[in-house]
């Protein structure tokens, strides 16, 4: 029997770089779906945070399946 | 004209934060200058924090963008089989849009060369095209090893130049490419706040009874006065 981890974290690894690009413009895209929703700077702040935690609650998930079924199949 | 200025109704947005007016100005003009500029309609409009906000984030990322794809991601190109589908999104910033656009018709027309002699927001070259030896001499200089053949009075591409890029940056092109399409497909809610303000909200289930009824103008909050 395979472990598991080791070939995940392998498949994380792979994906590093994609991540490390791609915080930025999830950072960009929370920040803006914020400012284009409010006016005021201190619920724009709040609400860029809430954005943050969506999308990238939304793409964890995403990648998460994704390196799953990679190992799976 | 002032009277004229006087009696024409002004566009106004509700806050959805503390329910102050936001003075729209010409909304469709504001719209204009956000989609050439990101931000500068919303200056216009004196929103000054959100017009730099979004001028130094978007603007920002697309000049990463460029840089990580080494100036070669935004181009224009409807080849026959070969479109460039991410200048869709890229189109959504009017500074870069109208000059890849400008740079394709004149490549890809009788003069056979860019505007800019440096070739920035030019598509790339495909097999057999050709253009003028000034144009092939600066592409040859700034790609070693990319050769053009001699066809008085013009050259002719010996290779793919899209195919070249790709091989030399690699992952970059990909990047540069994501980087600069989001900027461009953000930009299209930054021209919708500079036309009608703040976005409505998302509308929950049961969230009508607590909320008071939408200013007249409906839900966006826009209203003349």
């Amino acid at each position: 029997m395979i472990d598991p981890l080791p070939l995940l974290f392998a498949q994380f690894a792979d994906k590093v770089p994609g991540v490390f690009f791609g915080l930025p413009l999830l950072a960009l895209a929370s920040l803006i779906f914020a400012a284009t929703h409010h006016e005021d700077p201190a619920a724009i702040g709040l609400a860029t945070v809430h954005w943050a935690v969506w999308l990238g609650g939304i793409l964890g998930v995403v990648l998460a399946a994704v390196l799953l079924l990679g190992w799976l199949v | 004209m002032g009277r004229q200025e006087a009696a024409r109704p002004r566009l106004i947005a509700i806050s959805p934060d503390d329910g102050a007016a936001i003075d729209l100005r010409n909304p469709v003009l504001a719209a204009a200058l956000s989609w050439l500029v990101p931000g500068l309609g919303q200056l216009y409009q004196g929103r000054t924090l959100k017009g730099g906000l979004f001028m130094a984030a978007l603007l920002g990322t697309l000049v990463v963008g460029m840089w990580i794809g080494a100036g070669r991601v935004v181009y224009a190109s409807w080849r026959p089989g070969e479109p460039r589908l991410a200048f869709i999104g890229q189109a959504g910033i009017g500074a870069v849009a109208i000059p890849a656009v400008l740079q394709s018709l004149r490549l890809n027309g009788p003069a056979r060369e860019p505007y800019f002699a440096a070739g920035l927001f030019a598509p790339p070259l495909a097999t057999g095209q050709l253009v003028t030896p000034a144009y092939a001499a600066r592409v040859s200089r700034a790609e070693p090893g990319f050769d053009f053949f001699d066809r008085p009075p013009l050259a002719q591409c010996q290779r793919d130049q899209l195919s070249a890029w790709q091989r030399r940056l690699g992952r970059r092109f990909e990047i540069g490419t994501l980087y600069t399409v989001l900027a461009g497909m953000l930009n299209v809610l930054v021209v919708l706040d500079a036309l009608s303000g703040p976005l409505p909200a998302p509308s929950r289930a049961g969230a009508a009874e607590k909320t008071p009824a939408a200013p007249a103008g409906g839900p966006s909050g826009r209203e003349t006065r």
